[in-house]
């Protein structure tokens, strides 16, 4: 008895319950405040790294990219020659497609959104987790769930966020489910993320004809992406025998590897199911 | 106190150089993990009885940051610990051995938590491919990181422990 409250355990007890005391203030919220203060210059000196690291790979890196780029350069030649023919299709169908644009009252499907641009700061530490960091949080109006795109296309969505900064779950994590509709075709299915970073179609019905190239965008289904981001393009499809649904591989629109800065959509309401689904 | 200070400043120094740098050093899909690295040749070299609350403090602050659940990084983290007062008794005159043996271990013990964490969270993924594109290149990587943090934290803790001194 007199060895249990000796002097060393009693000290080990306190410790132990200055800890947990710690640990409890922490997730009920309390240190909010002072994680707040001494996180601030944390990130900036994170940036300062990630900055001055991303310089560094740019120097070194672009040299070796001249070749990359000139072939680059001449399958994007092949492709605008493409599309000028494509325009001149197109413009004989305007006055037509005026109407159908009325009719559809496209305007009301594609809200001006509001955005907050950020810059990627870190990735995450665990290679099985598709998550960015970003310098932008709360104090700049970022709340959990809010899309993330680029200019090119849908990048994630806010998965936790403090004063100053904020994590983003890429499209490509292996937890990520984006409900999408091919647009030529018109159906709808899923794409999903892999612990690899790749990225997968799902769900599309196994009567549809879906094309190799065909534009995905996102359905706005479930509420948790708004209509309409690109996301990329269908790079292979497999139907299996007495399989239900397609699947196939995507070519995501946005370079995730060298991703530097994003977009936040900050006037979009993203709808928690997750209580609904069994 | 000195002696904590700088490690816990090591200790954030590694995080920041580990989210801004080192996690885009990606052979297939396998990344080095320079905290553990730090802490497992922190462990190794440090002196002091009660450096395991250190070492859970660092599990807790990597655990709220990443998006693991805070567990993984604990349990490893103090696993590492544990094995390392093993290992400094038995393995004492070949320190580099030591790390070389902690690092694949605890690599191994990181990677299988992490993949069991997935399997809990019933996140679709495959065996095989999760241990030829992650597992075998962080274990590569970090086991050539190894050699040159194991001798800044050798410097390190010449530094801060003078031949003979026992805290």
């Amino acid at each position: 008895m007199r060895n249990l409250f000796s002097a060393k355990n009693l000290r080990n007890l306190i410790l132990i319950i200055v800890i947990v005391g710690v640990l409890v203030l922490a997730i009920s919220g309390y240190l909010t405040p002072i994680f707040s203060v001494s996180v601030s210059p944390l990130i900036s000196a994170q940036s300062w790294i990630s900055e001055r690291y991303l310089a560094f790979s740019d120097f070194f890196g672009s040299p070796r990219d001249m070749a990359t780029l000139r072939e680059e350069n001449m399958v994007l030649r092949n492709e605008v020659a493409q599309l000028q023919s494509e325009i001149i299709a197109l413009q004989e169908n305007l006055a037509q497609a005026e109407i159908l644009y009325t009719l559809l009252d496209f305007a009301r499907n594609n809200p001006d959104h509001q955005y907050v641009a950020a810059t990627v700061i870190g990735r995450e530490i665990s290679p099985y987790l598709q998550y960015i960091v970003i310098d932008k949080g709360s104090n700049d109006g970022i709340r959990f769930g809010m899309p993330v795109v680029t200019q090119q296309g849908l990048v994630g969505r806010i998965d936790a966020v403090i004063s100053d900064a904020a994590r983003i779950q890429l499209i490509t994590d292996a937890g990520s489910v984006v409900n999408v509709r091919l647009k030529n075709a018109n159906v709808e299915g899923q794409v999903r993320g892999s612990i690899t970073g790749e990225v997968s179609l799902d769900m599309v019905p196994i009567d549809s004809k879906v094309d190799i190239g065909e534009v995905i965008l996102t359905s706005g289904l479930g509420g948790t992406y708004p209509p309409n981001i690109f996301v990329g393009q269908v790079l292979s499809l497999q139907s299996r025998q007495n399989a239900l649904f397609q699947t196939g591989s995507v070519q995501a629109i946005v370079d995730f590897s060298t991703l530097g800065a994003v977009l936040v959509i900050t006037n979009f309401d993203a709808v928690d199911i997750s209580p609904l689904v069994p | 106190m000195l002696i904590y200070l700088v490690y816990g400043m090591s200790f954030v120094l590694a995080m920041m150089l580990q989210y801004g740098v080192f996690s885009r050093w990606m052979i297939l899909s396998g990344s080095p993990d320079l905290v553990l690295l730090l802490i497992i040749a922190l462990c190794l070299h440090q002196k002091h009885k009660r450096f395991w609350i250190l070492i859970l403090i660092m599990g807790g602050v990597v655990g709220l940051v990443s998006a693991l659940p805070y567990f993984v990084p604990m349990l490893v983290y103090m696993a590492v610990y544990l094995v390392s007062l093993t290992l400094k008794q038995r393995v004492w005159q070949t320190p580099l051995l030591g790390m070389f043996l902690l690092t694949f271990s605890a690599t191994i013990l990181e990677h299988l938590l992490s993949i069991a964490t997935l399997f809990v969270l019933r996140i679709p993924f495959v065996f095989s491919e999760a241990l030829v594109n992650v597992v075998l290149p962080a274990v590569f990587l970090n086991m050539f990181l190894a050699i040159p943090v194991h001798a800044m934290v050798r410097e390190l803790s010449m530094w801060l422990y003078p031949q003979g001194a026992q805290v």
